[in-house]
C-alpha cells in the first residue's frame, strides 16, 4: 500500500502533502484551472491554430471523451462541446483551418469532429490503439497521419475509408510530431524515424536513438527561417535529447540534458528520475517546455542550453502540455499518468479510486468522485531571461475553480491526502480485503 | 569541420583538442568540457572510441546483441592507461574481436569491457533506486542495440490493459501479470548488476539467447493478456538492430546527404532500405517523372510508370508490380519480421548494382557496368527494361548524350540503346 505518498519516487512534496491538511499543492503556481475538466486522466491537449479567431482548447482523456473549451483573453474558460469515443482518447489535433478536430483513441479508430455541426465521423481504422494523429497540409495534398501500436503509420484522406498510404514501422508508435515538410516518429525499442512529406510521405532517415531508454514524447523545432530543423525527444528516464537533422557539427550540436529529476545537479545522492511526459515548443521564441511525472513543468532554452524556469511541484504528474498559436498561453494537464508501478503492492500503478465512468460498481469498489484531473492554463513566459524567475511568475494568472471533484475531499482529515484517494481506498479496504486497486 | 583522418585510424594525437571532427567520438555529450589530458591519454581515449566507432560501421551485424565496446556515454571518465602505444596490433585484434566476439580478449579490450560493464552496473543501480519507469528497453551506449531481457511497455499500454481487465472483472490477473513483469525486470536488473569481466560477454549474449520471458502483453484484449502475442524482446530487438545497423551500411551515402542526394544512385540503397519499411514502396522506385526535387518524390497520380521499375531491381514479388499505388500493400512486405529478410538480399543487390552504375550515370556508358553486374542479377528483364516499358522522358534521357541531373531514370536502360 505504499504506492502513494510514501514511495521514494514521489519526492518531498508528496510526503508533506500527506501529513498536513492545509497544504494543497494541486495548483501551486496559481494558474487558471479549466472548468469542467475531464473525469479521468488527460492524455493530450491541443490549442486551435491561428486561422481560428480566439483560442480553443481540446483535451482528450481516459474517460473516452474529447472536450472543447473556449479560452478567452481574460482567462475564463467556457466549455463548448464534447464528443465520445468507445475507448480512451490518446491524441488530438486540429486541422489547419480550425474547423475540424481529429481524435485518436484506444478503440483503434480515429474520428474527425466537425465543430460547426458537432458531428464526429470515423476516418481511420487500425488493428491496435491509435497513439498519434496529426494533420498534414502540403501544397499538393492534405491528409491525416495516424500512428498506432500495430506498427503502422497510415495516411488518410478523410473522404475515403482506405488509407492513402501505409508505412511500416519497426515497432509500436509511441509518439510523433509533424511540421511540414518534416515528420518524426519515435517507436518502441528506441526506434526513431524521420519522414519527409513533400510530394508524398516517405521515410527520410532512421536515426540511432540518442537516449538509452524508452521514448516517450517528441516535438519538432524550427530554425530562424521557420523551417523544421530538428526535434526534441524525451524519455522515461528524465532526459531530453535535442537532435538536429543536418547539423554542421553533429557531435557538438546534438546534446541531451537531464530534467525532471529530484536532485538537480547533486549527482552523488540517489535521485528520483521521472518520465518526461510531453514537450512543446513556444511558437515564437523557440524555447521549449517539458512536463514530467514529477508534477513539474520546466522551460528551457535549447540554444543557450539553459533552464529558464521550473514550476513548483504539483501533487500529480503532469501528463500533457500545449502552447497556443501565438505562445501567450501554456496549458498543462495534471493527472495521473500511470507512472507509479514501482513497489509490489496491490495497486501496481492503478489509482486508488475508480471513476464512475469506468463502471466500477461491478467490482465492488466504492465509487467516489473521479481522480483529480485538471487542466491548468498559465501565461507562458515572455522572452527568455535567465535569473528573472520572479518576472515569470508575474505573468501567471490565477483563479481556480473546482471541477469534477468532490469538494469534500479537499477537506478530508489530515491522514487523507487531498488526492482524496485514501478515502476510497479505506472504503475498499473495508470490503473483501486483498484485492485492491 | 573536416573529419580527422588520424582519428579514423585510431591515432589522433590531439584527441579532444583536435580541431577536426571526430565522428561518433563523444556521442551526444556535447557541451561538456573534457579535462585536458596528456596526448597519450587522449590517444588512448581516441582508440577506445575509435574501436567503438569502427565496430559500429564496419561490422554492424556482429554487434547484434553484445560486445558493447567503448565507454558508456554518460561516463566520460578517462580510460585507463593500460594501452600500449604500439597497439596497432591491438587494434587489429580489436577488429578481429569485433568479428568474432568469442575470441579471447587482449587486456586492453578487457579494460574496455570493464568500463562498459561498470557503466551498465551503475545504470542498473540508478534505475532501481530512482523510481523511473521500469518497463523500458535499455542500451548502455547510445549507438548500441538494446540489451536483452527488457521489453518496452509504455504507461499507456499498461493502463489500457488495466482498463480492459477492469471491464472483464478480472483485476487480479492484471495485478498478477504486472507483478510478474516487475519480478522479471528486477531479476534482469540484478543479473546485470552482478556482471563482471568473466561473465560479461557471454552473459549478455546468453541473455539474448534465452527467450525473453513471455511478457504476454500482446494486444489490448483482456483475454489475451497472458498470450505471447507480445513481441518478445528477441525478435523485436532483432528488428530494431537490423534497422539501426542496416541503415548504417545501406545508408552510408544517403544518410549523410540531404534529400537531394536521393536523386542519384544512392537512391538505390536508400530505396532498398526504405522499402523494407515501406509497404507501398513500389512507387518509390519508379522515378519516371522528373520531379525529383526532393527525396523519393513521386506524384500520386502516376502509378503506371512506377510499377515496372521495382521488380526489375529488387526481385520483388510480382504482385507489387501490378498493385495500384493506392492500395495498401502492407502484406506484400509482411510485418516487422520480414524486414530483416528483405533488407539483406535487397541491400546486396542494390549496393552491388548501384556502385558501378554510380560511376557511369554521368557518362551514360552503362554497358560495362551492367555486364559486370549481370552476374548478380540473373534475369534479363531485370537488367534491361524493354523499350516499351520506359516512359517518354526516360527514353529521352537514355538517348541523350548525358543524363540531366534530376531526371536520371531509375530503371535500367533498354538493351537496344546500349553501345556495346
Amino acid at each position: 500500500m505504499s504506492l502513494f505518498g510514501t514511495t521514494s519516487g514521489f519526492g518531498t512534496s508528496g510526503t508533506s502533502m500527506f501529513g498536513s491538511a492545509t497544504t494543497d499543492n494541486h495548483n501551486p503556481m496559481k494558474d487558471i484551472e479549466v472548468t469542467s475538466s475531464p473525469d479521468d486522466s488527460i492524455g493530450c491537449l491541443s490549442f486551435s491554430p491561428p486561422t481560428l479567431p480566439g483560442n480553443f482548447l481540446i483535451a482528450g482523456s481516459w474517460a473516452n471523451d474529447v472536450r472543447c473549451w473556449e479560452v478567452q483573453d481574460s482567462g475564463q474558460t467556457i466549455p463548448k462541446a464534447q464528443q465520445m469515443h468507445t475507448g480512451p482518447v490518446l491524441d488530438v489535433c486540429w486541422s489547419d483551418d480550425g474547423s475540424k478536430v481529429f481524435t485518436a483513441s484506444c478503440d483503434k479508430t480515429a474520428k474527425m469532429w466537425d465543430l460547426s455541426s458537432n458531428q464526429a465521423i470515423q476516418i481511420a481504422q487500425h488493428d491496435a490503439p491509435v497513439k498519434t494523429i496529426h494533420w498534414i497540409k502540403a501544397p499538393n495534398y492534405s491528409c491525416v497521419m495516424t500512428g498506432s501500436w500495430d506498427k503502422t503509420l497510415k495516411f488518410w484522406d478523410t473522404r475515403s475509408s482506405n488509407p492513402m498510404m501505409v508505412l511500416q514501422l519497426p515497432e509500436r508508435c509511441y509518439c510523433a510530431d509533424v511540421i511540414y515538410p518534416m515528420a518524426v516518429v519515435a517507436t518502441a525499442e528506441r526506434g526513431l524515424i524521420v519522414y519527409q512529406l513533400e510530394n508524398q510521405p516517405s521515410e527520410f532517415r532512421r536515426i540511432e536513438s540518442p537516449l538509452k531508454h524508452q521514448h516517450r514524447c517528441v516535438a519538432i523545432f524550427k530554425d530562424k527561417q521557420n523551417k523544421p530543423t530538428g526535434f526534441a525527444l524525451g524519455s522515461i528516464e528524465g532526459r531530453v535529447a535535442i537532435h538536429y537533422i543536418n547539423p554542421p557539427n553533429p557531435a557538438k550540436d546534438n546534446f541531451t540534458f537531464k530534467c525532471h529529476r529530484s536532485n538537480g545537479t547533486n549527482t552523488s545522492a540517489p535521485q528520483d528520475i521521472y518520465a518526461v511526459n510531453g514537450i512543446a515548443f513556444h511558437p515564437v521564441h523557440g524555447t521549449l517546455a517539458t512536463v514530467g511525472s514529477d508534477g513539474r513543468f520546466s522551460f528551457w532554452d535549447k540554444d543557450a542550453r539553459t533552464k529558464l524556469k521550473t514550476s513548483e511541484q504539483l501533487d500529480q504528474p503532469i501528463s500533457a502540455c500545449c502552447f497556443n498559436h501565438n505562445g501567450n498561453i501554456f496549458a498543462y494537464a495534471s493527472s495521473y499518468d500511470w507512472s507509479k508501478v514501482r513497489t509490489p503492492g496491490p495497486a501496481l500503478g492503478a489509482p486508488r479510486q475508480q471513476s464512475q465512468a469506468l463502471g466500477s460498481e461491478g467490482l465492488g469498489l466504492s465509487c467516489d468522485s473521479s481522480q483529480d484531473s485538471r487542466v491548468s492554463l498559465g501565461r507562458s513566459p515572455s522572452p527568455p531571461c535567465k535569473g528573472k524567475l520572479q518576472d515569470f511568475l508575474k505573468w501567471l494568472w490565477g483563479f481556480s475553480t473546482a471541477f469534477g471533484q468532490n469538494p469534500a475531499h479537499r477537506k478530508c482529515s489530515a491522514s487523507v491526502s487531498h488526492y482524496g484517494l485514501l478515502c476510497s481506498w479505506a472504503q475498499k479496504h473495508r470490503q473483501a480485503g486483498g484485492c485492491t486497486l | 569541420m573536416a573529419i580527422c583522418q588520424f582519428f579514423l585510424q585510431g591515432r589522433c594525437r590531439f584527441g579532444d583538442r583536435c580541431w577536426n571532427e571526430h565522428p561518433g567520438a563523444r556521442g551526444a555529450g556535447g557541451g561538456r568540457q573534457q579535462p585536458q589530458q596528456q596526448p597519450s591519454g587522449n590517444n588512448r581515449r581516441g582508440w577506445n572510441t575509435t574501436s567503438q566507432r569502427y565496430s559500429n560501421v564496419i561490422q554492424p551485424s556482429s554487434f547484434s546483441k553484445s560486445t558493447p565496446w567503448g565507454g558508456s556515454r554518460d561516463q566520460e571518465k578517462p580510460y585507463f592507461s593500460s594501452f600500449d602505444s604500439g597497439a596497432s596490433t591491438n587494434r587489429k585484434e580489436g577488429f578481429g574481436l569485433s568479428e568474432n566476439p568469442f575470441a579471447s580478449l587482449s587486456p586492453d579490450e578487457q579494460k574496455d569491457e570493464k568500463k562498459l560493464l561498470e557503466g551498465i552496473v551503475k545504470d542498473m543501480e540508478v534505475w532501481e533506486s530512482s523510481g523511473q519507469w521500469m518497463f523500458s528497453v535499455y542500451s548502455p551506449v547510445k549507438k548500441k542495440p538494446n540489451i536483452s531481457g527488457f521489453t518496452d511497455i509504455s504507461p499507456e499500454e499498461l493502463r489500457l490493459e488495466y482498463h480492459n481487465f477492469l471491464t472483464s472483472n478480472n483485476l487480479q490477473s492484471y495485478l498478477n501479470s504486472v507483478q510478474r513483469l516487475i519480478n522479471q525486470w528486477r531479476n534482469r536488473v540484478n543479473e546485470l548488476k552482478s556482471l563482471n569481466i568473466s561473465t560479461k560477454l557471454s552473459d549478455v549474449k546468453d541473455g539474448v539467447n534465452q527467450a525473453a520471458p513471455a511478457f504476454g502483453f500482446g494486444s489490448s484484449q483482456a483475454a489475451t493478456f497472458m498470450s505471447p502475442g507480445f513481441p518478445v524482446n528477441n525478435s523485436s530487438s532483432d528488428n530494431a538492430q537490423n534497422f539501426s545497423f542496416k541503415t548504417n551500411s545501406g545508408f552510408a551515402a544517403a544518410s549523410s546527404g540531404s534529400p537531394a542526394g536521393f536523386g542519384s544512385s544512392p537512391a538505390f540503397g536508400a530505396a532498398a532500405s526504405t522499402s523494407s519499411g515501406i509497404s507501398t514502396s513500389a512507387p518509390a522506385f519508379g522515378f519516371g517523372k522528373p520531379e525529383v526535387t526532393s527525396a523519393a518524390s513521386f506524384s500520386f497520380k502516376s502509378p503506371a510508370a512506377s510499377s515496372f521499375g521495382s521488380p526489375g531491381f529488387s526481385g520483388l514479388p510480382a504482385s507489387l508490380a501490378t498493385g495500384p499505388v493506392r492500395a495498401p500493400v502492407a502484406p506484400a512486405f509482411g510485418g516487422g519480421s520480414s524486414v530483416a529478410g528483405f533488407g539483406s538480399p535487397g541491400s546486396h543487390s542494390h549496393t552491388a548494382f548501384s556502385k558501378p552504375s554510380s560511376d557511369t550515370f554521368g557518362n551514360s556508358s552503362i554497358s560495362t557496368s551492367l555486364s559486370a553486374s549481370s552476374s548478380i542479377i540473373a534475369t534479363d528483364n531485370v537488367l534491361f527494361t524493354p523499350r516499351d516499358k520506359l516512359t517518354v522522358e526516360e527514353l529521352e534521357q537514355f538517348q541523350s548524350k548525358k543524363f540531366t541531373l534530376g531526371k536520371i531514370p531509375l530503371k535500367p536502360p533498354p538493351l537496344e540503346l546500349l553501345n556495346v
